[in-house]
């Protein structure tokens, strides 16, 4: 599902940055892995380059079969919009639109019917536990209700490939729990493949796999038996 | 000071442009304040300095208008103990029929004793020659000229030189050359001096003169001698400083400058709130930042000061850049004004310098920093109240500005009830120039939730145009009432401006017309010079007899215009054949009987008053004008007031039976000539022009001639009112760019979202345009809104204290159409440069802005 | 003409102490009841250019109250332009002038006369006669100039006079009261000497001891203008109309 070979990403500044070395990792569908690292090692930088917010300095990225070197701005936003969820730490939520807005809003920019595109979110809502919270304003959610919130616009289009940066970053350890719970829950139910960046050592056990980073290489990369 | 340095400057410059933007207001603000009165004063200088330079030694003037006197006032003066020296003088402006040179202002003096008043500065070289006022007095023929002008013709002493004098072309010869110095350098040296009695011969003015110029003896104190000399003299004469002058042009250039202090109050009032804009969402964006001084330390005063020092930087340097734009403006403005020399002198004076009043530019200074701390006050409360905990907590936004709306809405229906109040007291001054600032204050108040309410009726429109996009652009403008209305407020007040100016305009424009129409129906106007304002050639009485026997001519009308002082002011006597005017010429009445006050007036029973004589000087049918003439004050009962435009300071119609018993002078300034129904104009004009041409200077304008003379005259006023709109819409432009360049920045992360979740680059892009149309929709509709409200005020106030002219209330529907694409267009061009910095920006750092 | 220029037009030997006698008894001997002559004035200039004029004068009435024309006859341009002089014992004199080009008069007023007249060294004051009464006088001692033994005297003219000098140097002839000399003293500032005239060529012209040759000079300007006095005439008989506005007008 996700495929990168020899991918190496460089920042230009005063001084060259290397933020990934020569990475070549493969993501099978259906697999959720967490991605571990010290401040800096590069994880973000990865997930970015996954989520076609950015592309590599060099090497090849393939999701779902698509290669993306070579593609425009445009073509990248469309390849994103088909086939991938963003889930981010600090919610990314637009105050202005209520749950329900904000959950179709990815809807709206594929030009879906706003009938449709609300039963949608309604829908996903319900799935993430919030359907009593159609109508209101993110700030007057908690933030686990928050990030619940950004996980159905994530979901909006039931992408095959669900990426979080530090989901439960942002939240107490219960309310972090709660969430990681529902991601696995949706994991499971949906069958999309999930790679989620993580400080937390018990997020990333959670997981089947585990990629370690380090310096922009993948030290290490562990498969194991999900714990229930 | 530091902190300046650390903390404002390196977001300054990371937003510099914006931080240019948000100046423009101030800028322009404060150049069109310092410009117009910066011209204005230098205007005035470079007049008192040529009427200085003119008036020489002189302390007093002795003038009836611009009538004149006969020559036996020269001796009554004379005789007078304060008097050491009284000279005549005659002016006259002539044309010198050397291509470019334009028009000579002649001044005839007694060459016999003048010298102790006015220093000629004869060239040393020549002194024999022309030092010697026995050939110069003996052959009429002599004038002086100055060296400059010498050097711009080519001239040389003993050359000829050819002007227009009453009796037609004459050649004069150069016996005298002026240093360019003093005197000479008067209006840039077109100027001439002739003998005083071959003066009166060559300009028609019999054993008149025009003025008698007065130095004291030594030790007595000018205002004493102003006195004893008036009460000598009588109340038909004026007796004043020559600077005086230089006061009457001062009432003109007046106009102007209310004109221009409204604009540039308008253009304050923009910048205030493009500063609070930008402040308010810099608060926003740099809240971490006063998080991290709270938390290192620093009082929330500080942080206030902080901001209230940005704010006063911010409008220092856009003062500072405002008088310099605002000295560039008075050049050209200088130019322009200059033109009120020919309404005076008949010569234009240019500025040669612009020269800006230190406390001018100091107050135009405090102005700009004013409004600018004024516009950064809430602002920097907002950012002193930034509490220091969430601030430092990533991804909260602190809302802090809900009371305020609120506040501010009450506020605005208090403001706008008391306006209601006011306008309900409007005949008094004080109410209804408040009931203005009131209307305009609850406007701008109202804003933020005008722009709700039209934000949310738009945003159907937007949405049925583009669903997605349109949503999002309606759905960002209610969002944000805060960041919108201030762009919005500054954009109405544009556009109100705009209307309120196209709409004195164009009430204005048909105004005259009608006027025109009315008032000018003969089919020739014979005058002594090429411009109509000019009055110093005049005919004598005789020639409309002669017009009169050219077969084809059926009615010649003589017209004589003088200004007179009334009550201060220089106003226009119109004398003319009151019996074959009132046939003739059809205007409005306004007071007093139509049918039968012109007949009282032929009768020498009164006089007619324009509507904005009346107006202005607050005069009604029934009162008694007092006007000065020879023999004292002359007690004329005011019979009617009819709508003329014939002068911006007011007309008084009377006959010149009336005229010339009281003033003795039986001269014409102008000849109306209608003709026998159909009649070949061209061919009359030509054998008129071939009859009197060769005896007599005359120009004979047609009937669309003159109209168009009139019409150009008219459009000469407007033009600064054009320069007024083209800087309110710029100022407007400037305020979209800004807001937007703000907006953009405050809303990267926002966008960032947006494409992240699959927005694609036309949409935010669609998505920026279409909230820029908005912006300009609402600015629109709420500017045609108060520009409404304005120009009802703004046609107030120029009935009232300005030019007395009653114009109806035509809203300027073309000029407001002209807008709707002028500032639509410029809202999405000033949105495109925003809208690809969003979508060109990397999309990591906008989801990771902060 | 001025009274200096109709002190020199008398003179008579007498002896006398007093300044004021002297000067009294000056004016006594040139004493006419009319005089005519032509005058040629070359004036001078700082640069040495020259430019000549030339006038024809009448005067009728003895000092103090006559009656003067003066008429240009070249050089061409000035043709015809007249001069009329009405002298009066206790006041200044009405002066008017007649330019024929623009066939009007016009009159010269007092506040003028300090001006140059016309192009010469002279001004409007030094042709007016002025009498004696006008001025205090003083005996500065005897001095010997141009070769004759004269009084040295300084004449102060009194405030009523309204002279534009302070005061008057005159050196006058011991042998005949000719005045041979006058030095000017301007009232600005300092009293400096703004001019000198020196009266020379005497001849007894109809008993009256006249000179024919006049040198002004003005000190400030550097200019100076000497008149040769011709066909010199005492007495002949002129009418009394002539010397009126009517009669500038008619015979221009």
């Amino acid at each position: 599902m996700i495929q990168l070979s020899n991918v190496t990403k460089e920042f230009d500044g005063k001084r060259t940055v290397r933020a990934l070395q020569g990475v070549s990792l493969q993501i099978r569908k259906g697999e959720m892995v967490s991605l571990v690292g010290p401040s800096g090692s590069g994880k973000s930088t990865l997930l970015n380059l996954i989520g076609t917010l950015d592309k590599p300095t060099s090497g090849e990225i393939t999701l779902d079969g698509q290669l993306l070197s070579g593609l425009t701005d445009d073509q990248l936003t469309q390849v994103r919009r088909d086939k991938i969820g963003f889930i981010f730490q600090f919610f990314n939520l637009l105050p202005s639109l209520s749950c329900l807005e904000n959950v179709a809003l990815p809807l709206h920019l594929r030009g879906w019917k706003k009938a449709k595109a609300s039963e949608r979110a309604r829908e996903l809502l319900t799935l993430v536990n919030l359907d009593h919270r159609i109508e209101h304003l993110p700030d007057e959610l908690s933030g686990g209700e928050r990030q619940r919130v950004a996980i159905a616009r994530a979901l909006s289009v039931y992408p095959p490939i669900l990426l979080a940066d530090e989901p439960t970053g942002n939240l107490d350890t219960h309310t972090g729990a709660e969430i990681l719970s529902l991601v696995r829950d949706l994991h499971q139910r949906l069958g999309a493949t999930v790679l989620m960046v993580t400080h937390d050592r018990s997020v990333a056990e959670s997981c089947a796999r585990t990629i370690i980073l380090r310096d922009g290489q993948v030290v290490e990369d562990i498969n194991r038996e999900p714990r229930l | 000071m530091m902190l300046l340095r650390l903390i404002s400057w390196p977001y300054v410059r990371k937003h510099l442009l914006r931080a240019l933007l948000t100046t423009a207001g101030i800028v322009l603000g404060v150049a069109v304040f310092v410009g117009m009165h910066t011209a204005n004063q230098s205007v005035l200088y470079a007049f008192n300095r040529t009427v200085d330079r003119i008036a020489g030694a002189t302390q007093l003037q002795v003038t009836a208008g611009e009538i004149g006197f006969s020559e036996d006032v020269l001796e009554r003066v004379q005789a007078q103990p304060d008097v050491e020296v009284a000279v005549p003088v005659i002016e006259a402006t002539v044309q010198t029929g050397i291509a470019g040179q334009g028009n000579l202002l002649v001044l005839g003096v007694d060459m016999t004793g003048d010298r102790s008043l006015r220093d000629y500065d004869l060239e040393k070289a020549d002194d024999t020659i022309v030092d010697d006022p026995l050939v110069f007095i003996a052959q009429p023929d002599s004038i002086i000229v100055s060296r400059q002008f010498t050097e711009r013709t080519g001239l040389k002493l003993n050359s000829k030189l050819t002007m227009q004098t009453m009796q037609g072309p004459r050649q004069f010869t150069i016996r005298g050359v002026m240093n360019s110095e003093g005197l000479a350098s008067a209006f840039g040296g077109s100027l001439a001096v002739m003998d005083i009695y071959a003066a009166q011969l060559v300009f028609g003015r019999g054993r008149r003169f025009d003025r008698i110029d007065i130095s004291l003896h030594p030790g007595i104190k000018v205002d004493d001698a102003r006195r004893r000399l008036q009460s000598a003299l009588g109340s038909g004469f004026e007796v004043d400083t020559p600077s005086s002058r230089g006061q009457q042009f001062e009432a003109v250039a007046q106009v102007y400058s209310m004109n221009a202090t409204l604009t540039s109050i308008f253009a304050l009032f923009i910048g205030l709130f493009l500063i609070y804009n930008t402040f308010s969402i810099a608060v926003t964006q740099r809240r971490n930042e006063i998080g991290i001084l709270r938390a290192l330390g620093a009082s929330s005063g500080l942080v206030k000061r902080l901001f209230l020092a940005e704010s006063a930087i911010t409008g220092l340097i856009g003062s500072t850049i405002g008088i310099g734009v605002g000295i560039l403006i008075a050049r050209g403005l200088a130019t322009y004004l200059g033109t009120f020399f020919a309404e005076v002198y008949g010569v234009g004076e240019k500025a040669q310098e612009v020269s800006a009043d230190p406390k001018l530019l100091l107050s135009a200074l405090f102005i700009g920093v004013g409004t600018s701390v004024v516009a950064g006050w809430l602002p920097a409360r907002n950012a002193a109240r930034v509490d220091p905990v969430k601030a430092l907590q990533k991804g909260r936004v602190q809302v802090i500005t809900e009371g305020e709306s609120r506040l501010r809405r009450n506020l605005a229906l208090l403001l706008l009830a008391g306006a209601v109040a006011c306008a309900t007291l409007g005949h008094v001054r004080i109410f209804f120039y408040s009931g203005y600032m009131l209307n305009v204050l609850a406007v701008l108040l109202l804003t933020p939730a005008l722009c709700i309410w039209l934000g949310k009726a738009l945003r159907p429109l937007l949405k049925w145009l583009r669903p997605v996009e349109g949503a999002l652009a309606a759905d960002s403008l209610l969002q944000s009432p805060r960041r919108t209305s201030g762009t919005v407020a500054a954009l109405s007040l544009s556009v109100a401006l705009v209307v309120g100016l196209g709409g004195i305009a164009k009430a204005s424009y048909e105004s005259i017309r009608s006027w025109m129409d009315a008032a000018l129906s003969p089919d020739f106007f014979i005058t002594g010079s090429e411009t109509i304002t000019q009055r110093s050639i005049r005919f004598p009485e005789e020639l409309a007899g002669e017009f009169r026997k050219v077969p084809g001519v059926e009615e010649v009308q003589a017209v004589r215009t003088a200004r007179i002082l009334y009550s201060g002011t220089p106003v226009m006597l119109v004398a003319a054949d009151l019996r074959s005017l009132a046939e003739r010429v059809r205007l409005q009445v306004i007071e007093g009987d139509g049918a039968t006050m012109y007949k009282r007036a032929e009768r020498g029973e009164g006089v007619v008053l324009s509507d904005n004589f009346a107006l202005l000087r607050k005069v009604k049918t029934g009162d008694v004008l007092e006007l000065p003439a020879p023999d004292g004050m002359v007690k004329m009962p005011v019979l009617g007031v009819v709508l003329d435009y014939s002068d911006q300071n007011g007309t008084i119609l009377m006959d010149r039976g009336a005229y010339k018993k009281y003033w003795g002078d039986p001269t014409v300034n102008a000849f109306r000539i209608y003709l026998n129904a159909g009649e070949d104009r061209a061919a009359m004009r030509q054998k008129l022009l071939d009859q009197f041409g060769g005896r007599t200077r005359l120009f004979i304008m047609t009937n669309a001639e003159l109209k168009q003379y009139i019409t150009n005259l008219t459009d000469q006023w407007f033009g600064l009112t054009y320069v007024q709109i083209f800087v309110a819409v710029l100022v407007a432009i400037l305020g979209i760019v800004n807001t937007l360049t703000v907006s953009i920045a405050d809303r990267k992360r926002e966008l960032g979202v947006l494409q992240a979740v699959g927005g694609l680059r036309n949409q935010i892009r669609q998505t920026i345009w279409m909230e820029a149309i908005a912006i300009g929709v609402l600015g629109l509709a709420i500017g045609f809104a108060l520009g409404a409200v304005h120009l009802y005020y703004i046609l107030e106030v120029t009935r009232r204290d300005l030019a007395g002219m009653r114009l109806d209330y035509r809203y300027p529907f073309a000029i407001a159409a002209t807008l709707i694409p002028v500032i639509l267009g410029s809202a999405l061009f000033s949105a495109i440069g925003p809208a690809e910095t969003a979508v060109r920006g990397s999309l990591v750092e906008a989801l990771e802005y902060e | 003409m001025n009274r200096l220029l109709a002190a020199l037009l008398l003179a008579a030997p007498l002896a006398a102490q007093d300044a004021r006698t002297i000067v009294d008894e000056s004016q006594k001997r040139s004493r006419a009841d009319s005089q005519r002559y032509e005058g040629t004035l070359e004036v001078i200039d700082s640069k040495r250019k020259v430019t000549t004029k030339k006038w024809i004068y009448e005067r009728l009435g003895s000092a103090g109250e006559s009656k003067a024309v003066l008429r240009f006859t070249a050089p061409a341009e000035v043709k015809g332009v007249a001069l009329l002089i009405h002298n009066h014992p206790d006041r200044a004199s009405d002066q008017w002038m007649w330019t024929p080009a623009v066939q009007r008069e016009r009159r010269i007023a007092f506040q003028d006369r300090r001006t140059r007249f016309f192009g010469t060294d002279f001004t409007f004051e030094d042709l007016e006669e002025r009498d004696v009464d006008r001025s205090s006088y003083k005996l500065l001692g005897e001095e010997t100039l141009m070769g004759a033994l004269c009084w040295k005297i300084e004449s102060t003219p009194k405030a009523e006079a309204k002279s534009q000098y302070s005061r008057v140097t005159f050196w006058i002839r011991k042998d005949n009261y000719v005045l041979t000399q006058a030095e000017c003293f301007g009232r600005e500032k300092t009293d400096k000497l703004v001019r000198r005239i020196r009266y020379s060529d005497i001849e007894k012209v109809q008993g009256i001891f006249t000179p024919r040759m006049f040198e002004v000079r003005d000190e400030e300007r550097e200019s100076t203008t000497v008149m040769k006095v011709e066909r010199l005439q005492y007495n002949t008989s002129m009418p009394a109309e002539r010397f009126t506005l009517q009669a500038l007008r008619r015979d221009q």
